[in-house]
């Protein structure tokens, strides 16, 4: 698909998503979609985006110079992870002692990943109470003795973490130090720059990262050769988990942070295409509905604890809510009444639905024969019983209507924004909610997100509030507006896009845990 | 009697635990974790009935205490558990024979099990409540004559605090002040007692209910059955005196929390159908006290409140409560040495400040 390019207009930004089957790529403008091709991943991730960059700029018939920007979403480090693929083995140091040693590095971690990623950890003097306080000095000498050891068994990728390093950074930073002292090639991952609170799963996502982080490294370099071979010589950057932008050699680096940049960038795509900056996006496929909230053009993030690969970490992930309704879903009479789902016939759909000439009755069928699709054979549909379809229908309705209800924060209605195959299933209006908008491009909406894509900064620690809680957080909103302007936003952008304060429940004290997002446009791209 | 010899069992129990908690008692998970170690180094926790035990014999109850947020960073220490329990042995001059757990609800439901594994002790099937409880002297312990001190508290860092209190109330402020002078959150050991004195102030039986609520929640699921309904007709036992009813089912709509002198305040609101008018109330004070529909009152502390997810019927801790949750609100009897005169006029409504009387979750219909 091909739109027009304005000369002398906005700076022209190639967005690719390179996904598990599929690599996407779109060429924007301002807010205008000039192109947009759908290519298959290749094994070596290189020649997949390679064609498909070649595709979309011959598509907008723009030569290869003219991108001033290139925004790049992946999930190849996450699909790497969960499939134990290329992960490097790791020495995990904790720096705890003498507290935590009930509770080693790598505990309950799925044997088939310890198989891969080893579970040589380290306890060693040092850490911090929650107040900061030091209760435990660096010792060299000991983590000296440690990094020869690692270096001895042969292990380069290293994770380092401390207990209360949030609160102090620095103790990571000296034990990495005095590790490289002794061990120069030692490839450390800090879990303060990957996690907040929480040790276990701060450390996990460190040794997460430091296990593919040779592996990213190579991904990285691979799709920034391939832009090159493509003639894109523009700077290069990844989208992060929360939908803002690192760049290629951060993500090299912290491959971890772009976990989720998937379903992140989807749902800020589909409400960029729609120019909505809160609604909720329904993406309805063959199996599944996947809800998801945008607030202030971000996806609001879950509280609870996510597990990856079976590794449970405490990554700010988008919130989304799966329901087994989608357009293979199976719709059956039983005693009981009328059932839909949870079985579906998935990719299956174009064989096995009845329109399909197939001997199951699904969602689809019921869409066509009620007139809300033109797919298929809608006379293998046309004896259905009016009172069938009508139950089924209030089912899916009804189903979607429930889980709408309970991604919303109050009773306010919203506005929807669908996404996916399957959003035919929806002919009525749905209830608690405003306009539903169906918008163009949406089958390419994770390259739009990567496209779109702005800068942050986020801190996360314990404030005090002696001084008056308006103070406390002041310095937390300009502490993380720092983090975002030192990676690169411009200051004029930059906006507050998520304060959270969590009380410390059982103590009698003025810290509060408070968490605070700052994005803004990467300097000198502005939209 | 029977050993922790899996990590499913494990999970079971956390689970079971957080049920029992109604809301509170803290995340099992850096005990279970810390657990799972233990059983992957060859440990096999024992887990004993209170009858096995002598008359004369020394049972310690050993907990945490502190702020979960400190906990999730400073986790558990196997090296101070040992530590803690040689300690006792010295101070006390009593070789221990068993431990066993303080509150049942939460966290200190497994972490009795890692001391075990630590020091090769069994763990007495039982504790000090049934349920979780805010204050040291809320226990049947406490209630039934068992004094929490002499108690002994340490922390990480090999400070160790001996505490002779004149009751159990000035025990709870002691302990909770030493606690933050050590780094807001320690492991203790209160309410020294005889196996005699267990057998006669512990509920009985409740560590292997933690295994069996989890494990029934989990096998409901893979049956496909309905996890919440097939829970509580397992709970509802009126032969035994015990209780259970689903309370709510509905979605919550308002959750308003505040944390003052550090306690867990929350008031929750649920309604039958969406869009629909209030109508289910829940106050929680770390653990859920009261629970209303309409405004007349249908449980109340000692009895156990939890709120389960409406799919899965995994308990949900009151912080986790939020707005649009799909939940089932569930009522269980406390165990009846919870529900004497006694034991109410020490955790029923009007210790937590309400006007009003105990309802038994069997009475309203």
């Amino acid at each position: 698909m091909s739109g027009h390019v304005q000369p002398g207009g906005a700076p022209i930004i190639l967005g690719v998503d390179v996904g598990g089957t599929n690599t996407d790529a779109v060429l924007m403008q301002g807010r205008e979609v000039i192109a947009s091709v759908k290519r298959g991943t290749t094994f070596d991730v290189g020649e997949g985006m390679f064609a498909a960059v070649e595709a979309v700029l011959q598509a907008a018939g723009l030569a290869p110079q003219s991108v001033a920007s290139t925004m790049i979403g992946t999930t190849q480090f996450i699909n790497a992870f969960v499939q134990r693929r290329g992960l490097a083995a790791v020495a995990a140091v904790r720096v705890s002692a003498p507290m935590g040693d009930g509770v080693p590095p790598f505990a309950a971690w799925p044997q088939d990943l310890i198989d891969v990623v080893g579970e040589q950890g380290y306890f060693v003097q040092g850490g911090a109470y929650f107040d900061g306080r030091i209760y435990a000095p660096l010792d060299p000498a000991e983590l000296g003795r440690v990094a020869e050891d690692i270096r001895r068994k042969g292990i380069r990728s290293v994770a380092v973490s401390a207990c209360f390093a949030p609160v102090r950074p620095e103790m990571e930073r000296d034990a990495a130090q005095m590790i490289r002292a002794a061990y120069p090639d030692a490839d450390i991952t800090l879990s303060a720059e990957v996690g907040g609170l929480g040790l276990v799963d701060r450390e996990n996502a460190a040794i997460m990262n430091a296990s593919l982080r040779p592996m990213a490294r190579d991904v990285v370099a691979a799709l920034v050769d391939s832009l090159h071979r493509a003639g894109v010589s523009s700077p290069v950057h990844f989208s992060q988990n929360d939908g803002t932008l690192v760049s290629a050699e951060f993500a090299g680096r912290f491959p971890i942070v772009t976990c989720s940049a998937g379903p992140t960038n989807s749902l800020r795509g589909a409400a960029y295409l729609t120019g909505l900056d809160d609604a909720l996006v329904l993406d309805i496929g063959g199996t599944t509905t996947d809800l998801g909230f945008l607030v202030r053009g971000f996806p609001r993030t879950s509280l609870l604890p996510r597990n990856i690969g079976g590794v449970r970490t405490n990554f700010h992930m988008p919130d989304i809510l799966s329901i087994a309704v989608g357009g293979g879903t199976l719709v059956r009479e039983t005693s009981a009444g009328l059932a839909l789902g949870p079985g579906s016939v998935g990719f299956e759909l174009p064989t096995r639905a009845l329109v399909f000439g197939g001997s199951e009755l699904t969602a689809t069928d019921i869409a066509v024969c009620a007139g809300q699709a033109q797919i298929g054979d809608p006379s293998k549909v046309r004896d259905l019983r009016p009172s069938l379809v009508d139950g089924a229908l209030d089912l899916i309705h009804g189903r979607i209507e429930d889980a709408i209800d309970q991604m919303k924060t109050n009773n306010k209605p919203v506005p929807v924004i669908l996404v996916g195959g399957g959003s035919i299933l929806l002919g009525r209006p749905l209830r608690g909610t405003l306009e539903v908008h169906r918008p163009k491009f949406a089958e390419v909406a994770n390259a739009v997100g990567a496209a779109i894509a702005m800068t942050s900064g986020k801190v996360d620690r314990l404030f005090d509030y002696s001084g008056g809680r308006d103070a406390a957080l002041t310095q937390a909103k300009n502490e993380a507006i720092k983090v975002a302007e030192d990676a690169g936003a411009d200051p004029a952008t930059i906006k507050v896009v998520e304060v959270a304060e969590l009380p410390m429940a059982h103590m009698r004290t003025n810290l509060v845990r408070v968490r605070v997002r700052a994005v803004g446009e990467l300097t000198g791209i502005g939209c | 009697m029977f050993r922790v010899e899996n990590e499913t069992q494990v999970h079971d129990m956390a689970r079971g635990a957080v049920f029992l908690g109604g809301g509170g008692g803290g995340d099992p998970r850096i005990a279970a974790l810390c657990l799972v170690d233990q059983l992957r180094q060859g440990k096999r926790p024992q887990v004993i009935d209170a009858a096995s035990l002598d008359d004369d014999a020394f049972v310690l109850p050993i907990a945490g205490v502190g702020a979960p947020t400190v906990g999730d960073e400073y986790l558990l220490s196997m090296r101070t558990l040992k530590r803690l329990l040689e300690e006792c042995q010295k101070f006390y001059g009593r070789r221990i024979d068993a431990l066993i757990s303080a509150e049942i609800g939460g966290f200190n439901s497994i972490m009795p099990l890692a001391a075990a594994a630590a020091a090769d002790l069994p763990v007495v099937d039982g504790d000090g409540s049934g349920r979780a409880v805010p204050h040291i002297e809320m226990t049947t312990f406490s209630i039934y004559g068992c004094r929490a001190t002499p108690a002994v508290v340490t922390d990480d860092a090999g400070n160790v605090a001996h505490i002779f209190a004149v009751n159990d109330r000035a025990a709870e402020e002691i302990i909770r002040a030493t606690c933050v002078g050590m780094g807001s959150s320690v492991v203790g050991v209160f309410y020294p007692m005889t196996g005699r004195q267990a057998k006669e102030t512990a509920v009985l039986g409740s560590l292997s209910q933690t295994l069996d609520i989890g494990r029934r929640i989990r096998t409901a699921r893979e049956r496909q059955a309905n996890p919440t309904e097939d829970l509580v007709d397992y709970l509802n036992t009126p032969s035994k005196q015990r209780f259970a009813r689903l309370l709510f089912a509905g979605r919550i709509v308002d959750v308003a929390r505040e944390t003052r002198d550090g306690w867990h305040w929350a008031q929750v609101l649920l309604s039958r159908a969406a869009g629909g008018e209030p109508e289910f109330s829940l106050e929680i004070q770390n653990e859920i006290l009261v629970a209303r529909q309409n405004g007349r009152i249908v449980a109340t502390v000692p009895d156990i409140i939890t709120v389960v997810d409406s799919e899965s019927a995994e308990p949900l801790p009151a912080e986790w409560l939020t707005y649009g949750q799909r939940v089932h609100i569930v009522g269980y009897s406390a165990d009846p040495k919870v529900r004497r005169p006694e034991a109410v006029a020490v955790i029923g409504p009007r210790a937590f400040g309400f006007d009003f009387d105990f309802v038994p979750v069997e009475l309203p219909t």
